[in-house]
């Protein structure tokens, strides 16, 4: 037993590498569909939206990068399917500079597609990316053109119908932040400490559980965090609009409830290795003492 | 032309007196220390000013603070290009120099020349940088999309294999606080999956009993998250903050030179 | 309806995918080029959005379309121009001026986000009635009790003594649940980021290219 054991703890990593490959390879090709319980910061975040009005303007700004495409994407195109149902008009913006703004086009493109009878400039705006985040947080309590004088093609704010009646933040009745690391963390202690406005944040799973201290303070009307936060999004809004329903469990893109399979077989080999690893140690660690110098 | 306070006193202050601070600095190495920390002084204490003092030249919608904040946006863009110069003048050396490994140096710059110049015509030709009028992508859209994306998100994801490796050969429960680490993982990883859903997938009878537990695994997950980590990060927060902050107060009173990178003669 | 054969776009992309992931059997020449393509390919997106998205919009435009209202930009145009003097070997120095601008302005913001945004909101949450006493009161002791002893642990300031050194233990305790918490939330996002990668592979080009 000892030998299996100091045989593992001697592994070449790259079969290691090999299983998690294999384990995450195989619920893609054979889907399990394993079912998704939702939490309260998720919940918070779908019916704080939920209560808007039709006509309430919106601001979604894309603060991560292709780094977390996978956990963050979802969230942003569920964000713009409720908001597109509930006819509430939609802001986008990108403050991440490693990427932001391709995302924001490439999921206003997704989105869009499924809802033609949307018009650019009057149900929603593409502002584009920005530098310095934190800059652009503090011109919008003044004047939202100060900092974006026009939208992500050059076209004047002034010739887009939506943003005639949109001066600064404080017409916006919240901000939806799909966020990796310090930019979602500027919306909550900037824009919100500063202009009172309701954030909603889609961090990645990395950065989640510093978000929870925000949540309990009040800074935060609800959380998404990581892949999961998106399923449990994807599973609430599937279950208010049977359209979304069919949608989701059509469609062959990426989604977040797809992705839980793999992360739920990845889990468990993964807490197979800890303990693994540690019974190895224990017994071995065992057997070193016992043995004479 | 506007000549308003703020438009004026933004270019006293951050034009004139660094060119006035320039021409003194050519003769006086002492000074090439000193007026910059004024010229900080005023950068730092006017947004920290205006947030208190709601004087229209200052926190106005045309007032110096929200000015600045206009400024502010401008310059962002070009520290963001500083990189670039760096890693141009280093490749270019390495390529003229032959060194090891210089045709990977060649594979940066050509993809930084060939994105960058797609970047410069968009800008030039109005088309952008996004999707042209016909829906179909410029091509700075299509390197963004076929290359750059993949590539970054792939890159990140090696670490997947990694951290697997590593919860495998690193994490030990070699004393108690490692215990209390490892335990807190182990029931977070537990309670965040349909961990003993999928386990008694086979299992049909087992099935009641499993979604009972990951009901519970979820709920003390939650709880774990809420509260113990919600402390701890909420003290981690404000011990970083309050040390943030008077690091703050060190650089704009002048306290804190580092960043200027003094010389001998310069310091003050 | 039948995927269609992915286009020449997709096949670089899943290339240079599998490039990238060639690096956990070994280093090699593959990964390399991957790594060095990437290198540069994120500085040149810099220089696109940076001038597309911040430079035409917010200086040049308003300079050339509006000057009597904007002129004071050419201030902030200059700024950011005397950033890359640090290049320049005998007046690098002259470069100090726009990082003394640039760093302090945004230390500034950042001292006013940490007050109002972070010390004082985490504070008032930390401040909770013990009386009555309600289902929510032994939380709300747990995490008091956590914010204090986490303090405690991170006052370096002083020399801890008996009492002192007791309280930073249980704050220490409180931050590996934490750490041992985020490692867990940690994974997950790990494996997300493959699971987006291995999908693309097998949905976006391997089925397709294959007629599923």
């Amino acid at each position: 037993m000892n030998r299996f054991f100091e045989w593992l703890l001697n592994l070449d990593r790259r079969w290691i590498y090999l299983l998690v490959a294999v384990s995450l390879i195989t619920p893609i090709v054979v889907p399990i569909g394993l079912p998704v319980s939702t939490t309260a910061s998720t919940r918070r975040a779908f019916e704080v939206i939920e209560a808007l009005q039709p006509g309430d303007v919106v601001w979604l700004s894309f603060d991560y990068g292709p780094s977390s495409t996978p956990e963050n994407d979802p969230m942003a195109d569920a964000f713009l399917r409720q908001c597109f149902l509930k006819k509430l008009r939609v802001i986008v913006t990108a403050l991440y500079p490693l990427g932001g703004l391709g995302l924001a086009n490439n999921s206003l493109a997704r989105v869009t597609a499924e809802f033609p009878g949307l018009r650019y400039g009057e149900d929603y705006v593409n502002l584009g990316y920005k530098d310095g985040a934190a800059a652009v947080m503090r011109s919008l309590g003044e004047s939202i053109s100060k900092a974006f004088p026009a939208d992500q093609s050059g076209r004047p704010l002034a010739d887009l119908p939506m943003m005639r009646g949109v001066q600064n933040i404080h017409q916006v009745k919240l901000v939806f932040t799909a966020a990796t690391n310090l930019i979602g963390e500027y919306w909550i202690t900037q824009a919100h400490a500063q202009f009172g406005t309701p954030v909603v944040i889609g961090p990645t799973a990395v950065s989640a559980p510093k978000y929870y201290a925000y949540l309990n303070a009040g800074q935060l009307a609800g959380m998404l965090g990581g892949m999961k936060g998106a399923a449990e999004y994807e599973k609430l809004l599937r279950e208010k609009y049977p359209q979304l329903d069919q949608y989701y469990a059509q469609t062959r893109r990426f989604t977040a409830t797809k992705g839980m399979d793999g992360q739920t077989v990845l889990h468990t080999i993964i807490l197979i290795f800890i303990v693994l690893g540690n019974v190895a140690y224990l017994r071995t660690r065992g057997r070193r003492r016992r043995e004479p110098a | 032309m506007n000549l308003d306070f703020s438009r004026v006193a933004l270019m006293v202050f951050f034009f004139v007196i660094p060119v006035i601070g320039i021409v003194l600095g050519q003769n006086s190495p002492a000074l090439r220390g000193r007026i910059p920390l004024v010229v900080a002084f005023i950068a730092g204490i006017i947004p920290i000013i205006a947030l208190y003092v709601p004087k229209s030249f200052l926190s106005g919608p045309e007032g110096m603070s929200t000015r600045l904040d206009q400024w502010l946006i401008i310059v962002a863009g070009f520290a963001l290009l500083l990189g670039v110069v760096n890693v141009l003048q280093n490749s270019s050396r390495k390529i003229a120099r032959k060194d090891s490994g210089w045709i990977y140096s060649a594979v940066l710059l050509t993809g930084l020349l060939l994105t960058g110049s797609f970047g410069i015509w968009g800008a030039i030709s109005g088309h952008g940088i996004g999707f042209m009028p016909d829906g179909s992508s410029t091509p700075f859209k299509w390197v963004e999309d076929r290359i750059f994306q993949p590539l970054q998100s792939t890159i990140f994801s090696l670490l997947a294999f990694f951290m697997a490796s590593a919860a495998f050969r690193a994490f030990r429960a070699r004393n108690t606080e490692a215990t209390i680490l490892l335990v807190a993982a182990g029931l977070v990883m537990a309670g965040r999956v349909p961990l003993l859903e999928f386990l008694a997938a086979p299992f049909p009878p087992l099935q009641p009993a499993a979604a009972a537990g990951s009901r519970f695994l979820g709920g003390l997950t939650e709880w774990i998250m809420d509260n113990p980590n919600g402390a701890a990060q909420s003290g981690i927060i404000i011990g970083a903050a309050l040390g943030a902050a008077s690091m703050a107060m060190r650089i704009i009173l002048g306290i804190e030179r580092g960043y200027l990178g003094l010389g001998a003669g310069e310091q003050t | 309806m039948s995927p269609t054969f992915p286009g020449i776009g997709i096949w670089v992309s899943a290339l240079l995918t599998l490039f990238a992931f060639s690096f956990v059997y070994k280093d090699n020449p593959f990964f390399r080029f991957a790594e060095s393509l990437f290198a540069g390919v994120s500085l040149g997106y810099y220089v696109g959005i940076v001038l597309n998205q911040t430079l035409m919009p917010n200086l040049i435009t308003p300079l050339t379309h509006d000057f009597a209202s904007n002129w004071d930009l050419i201030g902030a145009g200059l700024v950011g121009i005397l950033l890359f003097m640090r290049y320049a070997p005998r007046i690098g120095w002259t470069a100090r001026y726009a990082l003394a601008i640039y760093v302090a302005y945004y230390i500034g913001l950042e001292f006013t986000r940490r007050i109002h945004g972070e010390v004082l909101p985490q504070l008032s949450r930390t401040i909770q009635p013990l009386f009555p006493w309600t289902s929510t009161t032994f939380a709300s002791l747990v995490f008091v009790v956590g914010v204090y002893s986490v303090l405690v642990y991170f006052f370096f300031s002083k020399e801890q003594n008996a009492v002192t050194r007791r309280i930073a233990r249980v704050g220490i305790w409180f931050l590996m649940i934490s750490f041992g918490a985020g490692f867990g939330f940690t994974v997950m996002g790990r494996i997300a980021l493959l699971l987006g990668r291995l999908n693309f592979l097998i949905q976006d080009w391997i089925y397709p290219a294959l007629g599923i």
